[in-house]
């Protein structure tokens, strides 16, 4: 398994930020203080998730609503089975460590 | 067994409810003083019109499409682009909000090939309501704005093709929900509910928890399960004497009743009357050690003043609002409201309840029971709602996170509820028998059912 790790700023609260990094399209949250980190990619039609509104702890994408747990990746409702990548954060004052599992890439 | 009074005499020996709040310190709201039971029969309900799949079937063509439900509260929907899916049997409607902030609702079907645009019971945000299916697009005004390879529809257009807009219309921050474009208005539908409920703020609380569990039972005996407090002795309170509430029990038309019962006051039944001090003793019974020692009821005063104020403190704090224009019934009492066909609200402060049941369209023999805590927020509250919980058949109550001591109250009652499945399907008499006073409540669910289904 190789992971690569992404370093960035950490962002303001209720704040998101995409990423290119190495071939993933990363997006980074801060909601309610915690950040999150996923593929910024939809598994049910393959769309980008970061116009999608965010709300305990879900975020919907834009185009038909598929929730998905920012921690967890795991999906709700029944238009698709397949959970979202996620990455693991690390917080040290203001930087950000995401990383990037690359063997789980799909 | 004492002798029975005459059909539409019958009434709880000693005082009533309505003579026991009399006696508080503070006023009462006005409405609940107001006696409203009426005789409306006394033969038995037919156990078929719970086991039987036609009964059901009827329902879902006769009732169903055409009675106002409550779909969800506003603040699941506070941003344009927000929905919520309502499913009521084989019908499923969005109820969202559009860009100029009007709460709309459609038919969750896409008008090519029918697909549903949104998977039950979900909730979320979307610009716009695309079907998975083909792509075509409305807007959350419901039009339809695109039409891919429109050159192989000539006979599509937004007039002919844009989603179907079903009846919606809000009361206290609930959202409501009509298939039947014909129908009377929610004002009319909730008649003297929002008249009883002018000294409650409910439009300003905010859904603390949400439980949904699938029930052993057919819906409208779940609903039955809450509409009297006849159980309470036996069901709560192990048969121990001197355990039922003072209650009464009111019909109001066309489709709301009600029960209300005293929380710590005497039962009239005791052949000797607890002191004030001793009424005090049991309602501070259900605190813990970290609450302190219990109150003294000063001469003159009562229990239930003493230990409303008590509540009106803790929960203040607890919610940083200030709760002290609530009188003691208010505050205190069981207070449940119902509307026909399946909406259950308590006001009250300290017992603060929504129910909704719907029909499991596939089996009579179960239902679904959403369960809310709805607490005081301040106006403007941007919270949103939890997630809702959900629980099979099996699972207890008591795994929800919030419900405190009512998770294991909520499982005693649901414990009755596969033992009367079984038992409506054994059971030679053919219906159920019911008291004239204290079942009154689950004649009249019968009676809008017939009403419903005759015309």
């Amino acid at each position: 398994m190789t992971v690569s790790d992404l370093e960035m700023s950490a962002l303001s609260p209720d704040s998101r930020q995409v990423v290119m990094h190495e071939g993933v399209c990363v997006l980074v949250c801060n909601t309610g203080g915690t950040h999150y980190a996923i593929e910024n990619r939809c598994t049910h039609q393959d769309t980008p998730l970061h116009e999608g509104r965010i709300r305990n702890g879900l975020i919907s994408c834009p185009l038909h609503g598929v929730r998905f747990d920012l921690k967890t990746g795991e999906p709700r409702g029944d238009l698709t089975r397949i959970p979202v990548r996620t990455f693991a954060v690390e917080q040290t004052g203001d930087r950000l460590r995401v990383q990037i599992d690359q063997m789980r890439s799909s | 067994m004492s002798k029975t009074l005459k059909p539409g005499e019958a009434r709880a020996p000693g005082h009533t409810y309505q003579e026991a709040i009399a006696k508080d310190a503070s006023q009462p709201p006005e409405a609940f003083l107001d006696y409203s039971y009426e005789f409306l029969g006394d033969q038995d309900i037919p156990y078929s019109h719970y086991t039987s799949h036609e009964f059901a079937q009827s329902e879902m063509e006769q009732l169903w499409p055409r009675v106002w439900q409550m779909a969800c509260r506003e603040e699941h929907i506070p941003e344009p682009g927000d929905y919520q899916v309502y499913d009521i049997g084989h019908l499923s409607a969005i109820v969202t909000r559009t860009e100029s902030m009007q709460i709309k609702a459609y038919v969750n079907a896409c008008m090519h090939r029918g697909t549903a645009l949104k998977p039950p019971g979900d909730n979320g945000y979307c610009q716009a309501f695309r079907c998975p299916f083909h792509g075509w697009v409305y807007s959350l005004d419901g039009e339809l704005l695109e039409l891919p390879e429109d050159w192989d529809f000539p006979h599509v257009g937004a007039g002919s093709h844009s989603l179907r807009e079903i009846l919606v219309d809000t009361w206290a921050g609930f959202v409501f929900v009509n298939f039947d474009r014909e129908a009377e208005s929610l004002t009319e539908f909730l008649g003297v509910l929002p008249d009883h409920f002018r000294d409650f703020d409910i439009a300003n609380r905010r859904i603390e928890t949400h439980v949904c569990k699938r029930l052993p039972v057919n819906w409208k005996a779940a609903e039955e399960a809450f509409m009297e407090a006849y159980h309470v002795k036996e069901t709560h309170a192990g048969g121990r004497d001197f355990s039922e509430p003072v209650t009464t029990y009111d019909v109001y038309p066309k489709n709301v009743n009600r029960f209300i019962h005293t929380v710590g006051s005497v039962n009239p039944r005791m052949p000797t009357a607890p002191s004030e001090q001793e009424l005090m003793r049991a309602l501070w019974g259900r605190r813990g050690p970290a609450d302190g020692d219990c109150p003294t009821v000063p001469e003159g005063s009562t229990a239930r003043d003493v230990y409303a104020e008590v509540i009106k403190k803790s929960l203040g704090e607890q919610y940083d609002m200030d709760f002290s224009q609530y009188s003691t019934a208010q505050t205190l009492d069981s207070i449940e409201y119902f509307v026909f066909p399946n909406f259950f609200i308590f006001p009250g402060l300290s017992l603060p309840m929504v129910y909704r049941f719907r029909p499991d369209p596939k089996d009579p023999d179960y239902s679904y029971f959403d369960l809310y805590f709805l607490r005081p927020s301040e106006p403007g509250s941007s919270q949103p709602p939890p997630e809702p919980m959900m629980l099979d058949v099996k699972d207890s109550y008591t795994l929800a996170e919030g419900l405190g001591f009512l998770g294991a109250v909520y499982d005693q009652d649901t414990d009755n509820m596969a033992a009367q499945t079984r038992g409506f399907k054994t059971c030679a008499k053919g219906g159920q028998t019911l008291g004239n006073y204290q079942e009154v409540r689950i004649r009249h669910l019968h009676q809008r059912i017939k009403e419903y289904m005759e015309n």
